[in-house]
């Protein structure tokens, strides 16, 4: 909780459908009616950009306190200002509430204002609706069932526009669908700051265009497929794939950076459709990069892994999981600690990387680290830092101050035979030190995918992609934000946490753990910055931790173990 | 592209008109780079783009918009011919047909995204454009950049292969003894030219000289006095506007004169800007002086070239002489003044329009609140946007005295305007008036001659095309004042009515624009009334739904009664169309557009009734296209809850299908 005192905050009067309201001054009058419960239809508003007030659909009654001939305002009977009502309807986007204003938002005149736009709108729209991605959640069919008066008086022929033009790789434009309400112009310039959207042509003929010698290529581009209120800026990667009405969407985050920009993940049936942004406007506003959202079908990949495989005479044979578990837990206890190292990943879940510090206590070694993943950030979301829980591996104890600083130690190790066994968890080693992990007499991995480590494995176990598991991470700012399961692993796969419980208590002995909210439990009593917290405080919308500017991990209380040195 | 050094130099200096923003500039570039490769390539959108550091798409967007810029070449001569009402009923569209035979030109095709069709020796070109702001001498055509007033089949080879104009300059015509001439007092007098020698022989720039020497806030005073109202249309009160300006406004304050004139009917500034520039700059440096901007500009359509170089030369006349520029008569007052051309739409005439125009982007108007020119106007500064004649209007202001001019004219309808009557009246012309000083009867009929020979007027449009239409066998009820001070309500006919704001507001119309357009019995209403509203769906900025959509609903509907498509329930659909409009737009193009359907619809119903005669189609499949309602007189109808029909469906006339079978209807 902030201990600055807030600014006191000037509230006015405003008069909505007969009932006097109070508002924060500054408010926006569609707000404030929507804050009263009185939605407002709106095309062109959005309140993360600038307001035009072009599509006129958010007009209503408005007035304002009638002026004495003393310049002062009239009270009324009630104690209130008396009103004087504007005749001509104004639009509610554009303006902020005022001390003693009205406000009609479903009297004749405004409901004759949204059946006029409305019909004003579909005159030229094409009956697209069985073959537009948009339906079911389109606000030209939301807004004509509401406000619409069912049926067309339209005789003329409509105004032909393109139609399927790939304005960028990742969106197609259908012109005729466009509404001109320009929220996909303002936002390039406003949000992605990438200029390269506008209107050719005039009048009914007004297009959405871009020129020619540039395309809507930015990292943010799919940010205008959520904001166009109707189908005419669709994802290419999720045209004609499903429709909306069947998805089920689940509340989580992404994963492919430390940002960790909130979503929605929308699946059916266990395979996952599409990801589209979350409003947070701690981590992300309403926007999420496209490279972000569009990273998730490797998850319905063929190649997946779904079952746990020992490395026999005759190839990689498909075992159960008690034996590979307790195999792989009997051979790991036959080396001292020095000879034991762990790779594990910095896009790990909290629990995740909490019981691999557990294990590599257990197992007496403190060869543990993750592998670091940097490529270019953008000054909007992107972070270089392509591991989506470096600060939650920090916490947990599993790397140092600087993530994968340990690797050449291990890497070494393992070329002078030092090193016997390897456990690599959720990573591809050979990618970081290359064939000599060859050398190990022991490599145990896990992951979802095939690599050159799984395939030098000798116990391999399948285990869960970001969509299918429970768990927490922290973002680059320290954010604790959770993850839910939007679709099940594929075959026998397991969630990674379970795995390493069960690798855990193999080895150690220690059993307990039933539940994940147990694991965060021991998170919450071994790491300070934790204190008092559990899965289900974190909330849909996280929770800002406390951190210590020293990157070095306290040590977790538990151990036994040698400290990591930053 | 390969710009050539004077080119590029020419470049390099207008650019430095726009010193707050070189986006500005993109309007003066693509009117240079058009004028010397002829039109404007791909390549020459790069190449401004990267000129002005702004991106490709911003230079698209108003290539796009404004009509006068072409991506492909013209004839080496090219033709723009004026398509809207006055022009129209003098016969613009015959003509077009009979230039397009003499010069070889075949124009079918031709439409709104092509508008411009060559001979095939390249040789001459033809399009339609709107209003040419020349009504009285229609119908008008552009030979290049020369103006060709009362075309006729015999001057159509002039007109082809004008070398010199025959009309560089607007013809002139002496007062009629109604009149009274103050801000037309020079243009005609004898051996009058538009040059500062001529200006100052006659007392030129003497109230320049005394307003610098009086407080700004008594130039506003002054004005106040006057009651001067704007002279472009909407007739706002010019002393209360510059009143917005709050005197030591820490934002640079601009000033803008909107010599955009492109209301139909209405042809006033044409004359002062090519007849007496010298007039509209002092009244422009006066009233700059009085809100203390240091920077204006002056916006002249784009139709009148010949307008800007005479405005760009009287300037140079007026820096010379120390009427402008730094210190100006040794006051320390400095002001800077900048010609700027439009490019070719409507919607520029607009204030908030014409401002997104110079900072060089569509000319999309501004929502108000909360962009008040005099509060978020040009580069989002305080801005008063002028018309011609207003700017004019002060200069005379401060001659006679504030209090004086309000003599002239009725009260709260002070002073004099210009009025231009076009249309179907044997004088057609321009005549300066003290408002109110004339009833529409007397304009009409004294100084234009009545109508021509056999007719009877049977409506008059009096304030631009915008304004409601009056139908001559109305009576109107209106309050005057009388002999003995009272008020009493008379009722009046047309003839009546006195041509100032408050009576022709009292009469459900407007002044206006001062753009009387005289329609005599020989004309059809719902042509008309389609004349017009292709003129405002071509007008359109297409910025906000009502307008985009509407406008040209409301055309495609007149142009379909025309040619005999007409169903029962259009002339109610045009009037719900049009009330759906007004009233619910970003600016008055909404009411503009909306007020001709309205009140044409309301005053000739029967006319439009007539057309509209056919059953009203089913709204279910077989789909009734517009060229079937318009070929066939059977058209099928269903018995329902909201149609009326024989309960069967017929078969469509000449269809090459059969109609899909419905489903057995209960009857």
């Amino acid at each position: 909780m902030s201990t600055e005192t807030t600014a006191k905050v000037q509230l006015l009067n405003v008069q909505i459908d007969g009932v006097w309201l109070q508002f924060p001054k500054g408010t926006r009058v569609i707000e404030a009616c929507n804050q009263s419960g009185k939605f407002i239809p709106r095309y062109c508003y959005h309140p993360k950009l600038s307001s035009p007030g072009n599509c006129r659909m958010c007009l209503i009654e408005m007035g304002m306190p009638k002026m004495g001939p003393d310049r002062k305002p009239v009270i009324g009977a009630d104690g209130k200002s008396e009103i004087a009502w504007i005749p001509r309807p104004q639009i509610s986007c554009a303006q902020d509430i005022a001390e003693g204003m009205g406000i009609r938002t479903d009297s004749a005149m405004v409901k004759e204002c949204r059946q006029g736009v409305m019909e004003f709108l579909l005159i030229n729209h094409p009956l697209d609706c069985p073959i537009c991605d948009q339906a079911g959640e389109c606000q030209l069919q939301e807004f004509s069932v509401d406000y619409g008066n069912g049926g067309s008086r339209f005789l003329e022929h409509k105004v032909k526009k393109p139609k399927r033009v790939e304005v960028g790789p990742r969106v197609t434009l259908d012109a005729e669908r466009c509404v001109l309400c320009s929220r996909c112009i303002r936002f390039m310039q406003e949000v992605a700051h990438d200029d390269v959207l506008g209107f050719v042509d005039r009048g009914s003929f007004s297009t959405i265009a871009c020129h020619p010698d540039r395309t809507l290529d930015s990292n943010y581009s799919l940010n205008t497929v959520d904001i166009c209120p109707v189908g005419a800026l669709t994802s290419t990667d999720f045209r004609f794939k499903m429709r909306v009405w069947f998805l089920k969407e689940t509340k989580s985050f992404c994963t492919s950076c430390a940002t960790g920009c909130n979503t929605l993940i929308s699946g059916r049936e266990n395979i996952v459709y599409r990801q589209t942004p979350r409003e947070n406007n701690d981590v992300n506003s309403i926007w999420m990069c496209d490279y972000g959202r569009l990273n998730f079908h490797y998850l319905q990949s063929p190649e997946r892994l779904t079952n746990p495989t020992i490395k026999g005479a005759s190839g990689n044979e498909i075992t159960q999981w008690e034996i590979a578990l307790s195999r792989a837990a009997s051979e790991l206890k036959r080396y001292r600690g020095g000879e034991v190292a762990i790779i594990a990943s910095g896009s790990f879940t909290n629990e995740e990387l909490f019981l691999t510090r557990r294990l590599s206590e257990a197992l007496g070694t403190s060869l543990l680290d993750i592998v670091p993943h940097n490529a270019a950030g953008d000054k909007i979301l992107l972070s270089p830092d392509r591991n989506a829980n470096t600060a939650g591996a920090r916490l947990m104890g599993v790397t140092g101050g600087v993530p994968g600083s340990l690797l050449g130690l291990i890497s070494s190790g393992l070329k002078k035979r030092t090193i016997k066994a390897l456990i690599v968890l959720g990573e591809d080693a050979t990618k970081v030190i290359g064939e000599e992990i060859a050398n190990a007499e022991l490599i145990v991995a896990m992951n979802i995918l095939p690599n050159g480590t799984t395939k030098l494995a000798h116990l391999l176990f399948p285990s869960a992609g970001f969509a299918e598991k429970r768990g927490s991470m922290v973002n680059k700012n320290g954010r604790l934000q959770r993850l839910n399961r939007a679709i099940q692993p594929p075959g026998s796969a397991r969630d990674d946490w379970e795995i390493i419980r069960d690798l855990l208590q193999g080895v150690s002995g220690d059993n307990g753990i039933y539940m994940i909210e147990d694991v965060f439990k021991q998170i919450a009593t071994s790491v300070p910055a934790f204190a008092g917290l559990s899965l289900s405080k974190i909330g849909d919308l996280g929770v800002q931790l406390k951190l210590d500017t020293g990157e070095g991990a306290p040590a977790p209380k538990t151990s036994s173990a040698t400290a990591h040195t930053p | 592209m390969n710009v050539p050094a004077a080119l590029s130099a020419r470049i390099d200096e207008v650019i430095t008109h726009y010193p707050v923003s070189r986006r500005s500039a993109v309007l003066p570039l693509l009117h240079l780079i058009q004028e010397h490769f002829g039109f404007i390539s791909d390549e020459a959108i790069t190449w401004i783009a990267a000129k002005l550091d702004i991106q490709p798409i911003n230079v698209l967007e108003l290539v796009t918009f404004y009509p006068m810029f072409r991506r492909q070449p013209a004839g080496r001569s090219h033709i723009r011919v004026c398509r809207t009402l006055s022009c129209a009923m003098a016969g613009s569209y015959g003509l077009m047909e009979r230039i397009c035979a003499t010069a070889g030109i075949e124009r079918h095709g031709h439409d709104h995204g092509n508008p411009i069709a060559v001979s095939r020796d390249g040789k001459y070109s033809v399009e339609f454009v709107e209003c040419l702001a020349s009504c009285g001498t229609a119908p008008v055509a552009m030979s290049g950049d020369d103006l060709h007033e009362r075309v006729t089949a015999e001057s159509i080879a002039q007109l082809l292969d004008s070398t010199g104009s025959s009309a560089t300059l607007p013809k002139i015509h002496p007062p009629h003894s109604r009149e009274k001439r103050i801000v037309f007092q020079n243009i005609d007098r004898d051996g009058w030219s538009s040059d500062i020698g001529k200006y100052l022989l006659y007392g030129g720039y003497e109230e320049l000289k005394k307003a610098i020497a009086m407080k700004p806030v008594d130039i506003v005073n002054e004005v106040k006095a006057s009651g001067l109202r704007g002279r472009g249309g909407a007739g706002f009160p010019c002393g209360v506007k510059w009143g917005f300006i709050k005197p030591g406004e820490p934002k640079p304050v601009y000033l803008i004169c909107n010599a955009d004139e492109s209301e139909p009917g209405t042809f006033k500034d044409r004359y002062i800007i090519h007849q007496d520039p010298h007039q509209l700059i002092e009244g422009m440096i006066i009233s700059c002086f009085a809100v203390q901007a240091h920077l204006a500009y002056l916006y002249i359509r784009g139709e009148f070239p010949e307008g800007a170089n005479i405005l760009e030369r009287a300037l140079a006349e007026a820096r010379a002489r120390g009427f402008l520029g730094k210190n100006i008569l040794g006051s320390g007052f400095d002001l800077e003044i900048y010609v700027h051309r439009g490019g070719g739409a409507y919607i520029c005439g607009e204030e908030t329009g014409l401002i997104e125009s110079l900072e060089g982007k569509r000319a999309y108007p501004r929502i108000k609140p909360p962009y008040f020119p005099a509060v978020l106007g040009l580069y989002q500064c305080p801005t008063i946007v002028n018309n011609v004649e207003t700017l004019c209007h002060v200069k005379h202001i401060i001659r006679m005295g504030g209090a004086e001019y309000a003599k002239l004219g009725r009260p709260n309808n002070t002073g004099t305007r210009i009025l231009c009557v076009s249309g179907d009246v044997q004088n057609p012309g321009y005549f300066e008036v003290e408002v109110g000083s004339l009833t529409m009867g007397e304009l009409i009929n004294d100084l234009c001659g009545g109508p021509k020979p056999g007719r009877k007027i049977k409506a008059v449009i009096p304030g631009g095309s915008s304004a409601k239409v009056l139908d001559a066998t109305e009576r109107f009820k209106l309050k005057q004042k009388q002999p003995d001070g009272s008020m009493a309500e008379r009722e009046i006919g047309l003839d009546d009515i006195p041509m100032d704001f408050d009576s022709l507001a009292a009469a459900g119309s407007m002044a206006g624009s001062g753009g009387v357009i005289v329609l005599d019995d020989s004309r059809d209403m719902v042509w008309t009334l389609n004349n017009i509203n292709e003129f405002y769906a071509h007008e359109s900025c297409g910025q906000c739904t009502p307008c985009r959509e509407g406008s040209l609903w409301m055309k495609k509907i007149t142009d379909r009664l025309l040619a005999g498509g007409g169903v029962k329930g259009d002339a109610g659909t045009l009037k719900t169309v049009a009330d759906n409009i007004a009233g619910r737009t970003i600016c008055a193009f909404g009411e503009a557009c909306a007020w001709p359907t309205q009140s044409f619809v309301a005053k000739f119903k029967p006319e439009f009734e007539a057309r509209a005669s056919k059953p009203l189609p089913p709204p279910m499949p077989p789909e009734i296209l517009p060229e079937q309602l318009i070929e066939h007189t059977e058209i099928p109808t269903l018995r329902g809850p909201h149609s009326e029909g024989t309960g069967e469906v017929i078969a469509v006339a000449g269809s090459t299908s059969a109609p899909t079978p419905l489903p057995a209807h209960e009857h």
